[in-house]
């Protein structure tokens, strides 16, 4: 009872933090993307470059040929730059193992860093507390003794 | 009538020959599962590695998994947010952190599932894609990956502590007058 109470709290905090995710898409996406300048095509064109898009084996981009104007033949280029492909061939690819080493290395390399940081943050308050005792009990020991009643 | 003579420390033989201490069953259960959550992101972040069938389904798996995570913490959660402004720094830097996570994790496993190409279609649903999801995901995982290093590393001392037990690298002794109920207890 206690776990799904929990889970149900979660969950709440989860769909918070999707739904501003989602308010920032509709209402501020401009702030991570900006729109480019679309293609401008006349409208047997545009057909066509749909078509294209849908019909285009993966890695296929459709861009307007610098300097073209709408209407005129030849506007639309066909770019292979083969991006797209979903490599569903190279899984766990050995080849790829270099791509796993280095995010092995980010994430030892920061953690690393971090618990350097906190030892020598440690170290350091462990110093200050030493330091702030001697200095107390010097004080203690240098004060005149108080006279017996 | 008095008992065998106690030695006051143990010397070495009889503190390798004690019993280790035994780690709880939710702490080792956390250790485990984080662990997992662990290696399992660092696979899904290397998509180039992974490609994108494993990528997507091993990161649907992180969603879920994250929701545990937290379910498991959630007292911590409130705890900690209780006392925020009570607490020393270094529980403010954490709680800080893990919040960063929080945000940036669950938006990324979002926008990953707003911009599948195998996992859902392969389901039979074809999300909405767009440029600010793809963007939001790079941008996300990237966050993530900074913050994951530091969320594990904030805790090394307890892992350490268990792992040594766990995996057995030292064998554990108990503590000289330490009874021996509170050796079997939890390690935390």
């Amino acid at each position: 009872m206690r776990f799904l109470r929990h889970l149900a709290a979660v969950v709440l905090v989860v769909g918070v933090v999707v739904a501003g995710g989602l308010a920032w898409n509709r209402f501020g996406a401009g702030s991570l993307v900006q729109p480019g300048p679309g293609l401008s095509l006349a409208p047997g064109q545009r057909a066509l470059a749909k078509r294209l898009a849908r019909d285009a084996p993966p890695g296929t981009s459709i861009v307007l040929r610098r300097g073209a104007r709408p209407g005129q033949p030849g506007v639309i280029r066909i770019v292979k730059d083969g991006g797209m492909d979903l490599g569903l061939a190279s899984m766990l690819d050995p080849v790829n193992l270099p791509v796993l080493r280095q995010t092995v290395i980010i994430e030892a390399g920061a953690a690393a860093g971090v618990v350097v940081l906190e030892i020598a943050y440690r170290r350091r308050r462990r110093a200050r507390r030493r330091r702030r005792l001697t200095g107390a009990t010097q004080t203690a020991a240098a004060r005149p003794a108080a006279p017996a009643d | 009538m008095s008992g065998p003579p106690v030695p006051a420390v143990p010397d070495r033989a009889a503190r390798a020959a004690a019993p280790r201490r035994r780690v709880a069953a939710r702490t080792r259960l956390d250790f485990w599962f984080d662990a997992v959550l662990l290696v399992g992101f660092t696979l899904a972040y290397s998509y180039g590695f992974t490609g994108i069938g494993i990528h997507e389904w091993l990161g649907i798996g992180l969603g879920a998994a994250l929701l545990l995570h937290l379910t498991l913490h959630w007292d911590w959660v409130l705890r900690t947010t209780r006392r925020l402004l009570s607490r020393r720094g270094k529980d403010r830097v954490i709680w800080l952190v893990n919040l960063g996570l929080l945000v940036a994790m669950t938006l990324c496993v979002a926008s990953g599932v707003l911009i599948s190409r195998v996992a859902l279609p392969f389901l039979g649903i074809y999300p909405l894609a767009g440029p600010f999801w793809s963007r939001l995901h790079t941008l996300t995982a990237e966050i993530t990956l900074g913050l994951v290093p530091v969320h594990v590393a904030l805790r090394w001392r307890w892992i350490v502590r268990v792992g040594r037990r766990l995996l057995g690298w030292r064998p554990a002794a108990r503590a000289p007058g330490e009874p021996a109920g509170r050796a079997a207890g939890r390690v935390r």
